[in-house]
């Protein structure tokens, strides 16, 4: 066999360990989703049932009646959209003005914002939460949202990427009499899509319920996704 | 060019940009002031404080920190956590970029693979965590499989030497396709001309991957290096969902620790020493990672 078909026949046995690794990956997903139609006996079944028998729709609407789970689900999804929401408008401003102004101590903003990815949740988890009982958001949809809706990932993502955008672009606008508000709304959001759509996807993620949603925006826009990250560039 | 007027417009163009800047940053900063410095140096200053959340707290000077230091629990947690982060992190450098290295060829249907590889990203912890809890199940789907190649029947997440290694397992799992992209997102921004250059001057695909993907990937592949590190020390809802910290306290990883002494044992400043003692090590950890970057001549 000469070189050539050699390295053709290697490329396409890499191809399929490719795809046979996405098995690895959804199994567990698969497993679940297969469970979900399942009798309870038939889930620790041996040996093992990849299938159900039987599928058990009603699964779903008994798991559906059980507990106020329209209220939950409710709940999750005007949460996740509230915390995206706040992180899409909140990272973007920030990530804006740190990247195209100077003002005293931007640096050191810059680093104190980073720095507080070095944080896990539950260290500051007590002092939060007085935080929250001073603001009156304790008992209701505020205490979910507020407290997470600035990442500094985000204003990370969104500085990186606005850098990248050249200066012309906003020195234009000026010139043509628009404001410093009317800059951000027209010119900057416009031409940072993939960066927010990368970051939309990140905050949303935890709520459950997106996932179908989610699959479907990254089929449509990975492109714009993978070069979101890759534009906000993880070069200083 | 501007007219001279009183107010906002009447301010020079440099004095406008630097508060129209200063305002831009300002709502995030203010959140994170609320949300994530107040809330470190209230955990400070609680670290030196005795406090049960019911009686108001009483100044006890070092007596937390000794306290931490002489709970040989602690030291255990230390070190369960210490195992954690490297054995999640150091396999997912390796098998992320991997994984990046294939999703980056042209194959066919590549937008679909890359898909299934991704979208678990999207998953809730929560779902992750009660899905592995089922599966490590001692019926569970990981026995059956094991068992047909005549492996015997393990309760995974009760037995002392598996359950950390079965968490670290989904920690792996779950955050491969997470770097992947990060990774595949560097890998893309590397101009083709460098390796077509490389080729023409009779580079293979391995001396090419060596000399020109891995020092323009360096900025990335450190990134990775940073936050996977970090991530792993944060650990914590998996622990809290499939373990409780068990069996014995070996998957009682700091931030466990740090919870289960504030909420189960009500001593917050225990805990907030704890927290502190934490925040440093990552502090530490992370300022050898860029200094190590920077001799990496990477900035």
């Amino acid at each position: 066999m000469s070189r050539k078909a050699l390295m053709s026949w290697g490329g396409r046995l890499v191809t399929l360990l490719t795809i046979a690794g996405i098995g690895l990956t959804l199994l567990p997903y698969f497993w679940m989703l297969s469970s979900s139609l399942k009798t309870g006996s038939e889930v620790f079944e041996l040996p093992i049932r990849w299938l159900p028998r039987e599928p058990q729709w009603s699964n779903y609407p008994d798991a559906l009646s059980r507990g106020a789970f329209g209220v939950y689900f409710f709940n999750s999804t005007l949460v996740a959209l509230a915390v995206m929401a706040g992180n899409l408008l909140f990272c973007s401003l920030a990530g804006y003005g740190l990247a195209k102004f100077r003002f005293p101590y931007r640096e050191l903003s810059f680093r104190a914002i980073l720095s507080t990815l070095m944080l896990p949740l539950e260290i500051v988890l007590v002092p939060t939460f007085l935080v929250v009982r001073g603001l009156g958001l304790v008992n209701n949809y505020g205490g979910l949202i507020v407290p997470l809706a600035v990442d500094a990932f985000g204003i990370f993502l969104m500085r990186q990427y606005i850098k990248d955008l050249p200066d012309s672009l906003i020195e234009a606008a000026r010139l043509d009499g628009c404001s410093e508000h009317g800059i951000f709304w027209r010119i900057i959001l416009p031409n940072c899509t993939p960066a927010l759509g990368a970051l939309a996807l990140l905050t949303f993620r935890d709520a459950v319920i997106a996932m179908i949603p989610t699959a479907i925006i990254f089929l449509f826009f990975q492109r714009a996704f993978v070069r979101g990250i890759a534009l906000s560039g993880l070069k200083e | 060019m501007f007219r001279q007027k009183a107010g906002w417009r009447g301010l020079s163009l440099q004095t406008r940009l630097c508060w129209a800047g200063f305002l831009f940053v300002l709502p995030a900063l203010l959140h994170l002031i609320a949300f994530k410095f107040y809330p470190m140096v209230e955990a400070f200053r609680l670290s030196f404080y005795t406090y049960d959340l019911m009686s108001p707290p009483v100044f006890h000077g070092l007596e937390n920190y000794r306290a931490v230091w002489n709970n040989p629990l602690f030291h255990q947690s230390f070190w369960v956590s210490v195992k954690y982060m490297f054995g999640v992190s150091i396999p997912e450098w390796f098998l992320a970029l991997a994984l990046a290295l294939l999703l980056n060829r042209r194959m066919p249907g590549r937008p679909l693979i890359r898909l299934a590889y991704f979208f678990p990203i999207a998953m809730s912890q929560i779902v992750v965590a009660l899905v592995w809890k089922f599966m490590y199940n001692p019926l569970g789907v990981v026995n059956t499989v094991l068992g047909s190649v005549g492996v015997g029947r393990i309760n995974w997440l009760a037995t002392e030497e598996t359950a950390l290694p079965a968490l670290i397992l989904i920690g792996i799992w779950r955050g491969i396709p997470l770097f992947g992209v990060i990774y595949l997102a560097g890998l893309q921004s590397i101009p083709k001309e460098y390796h077509e250059a490389a080729t023409i001057d009779g580079a293979g695909p391995w001396q090419s991957f060596i000399h020109v993907t891995i020092p323009l990937l360096m900025p990335t592949i450190l990134f990775v290096m940073v936050m996977s590190l970090l991530s792993a020390m944060k650990v914590f809802l998996n622990p809290l969902v499939m373990t409780e910290g068990g069996p014995n306290g070996t998957t009682r990883v700091l931030p466990y620790f740090i919870y289960e002494t504030a909420f189960a044992y009500h001593r917050m400043g225990e805990a907030a020493a704890a927290s502190m003692v934490l925040f440093a090590f990552a502090f530490a950890l992370t300022l050898i990672q860029l200094r190590l970057l920077r001799r990496g001549g990477v900035e």
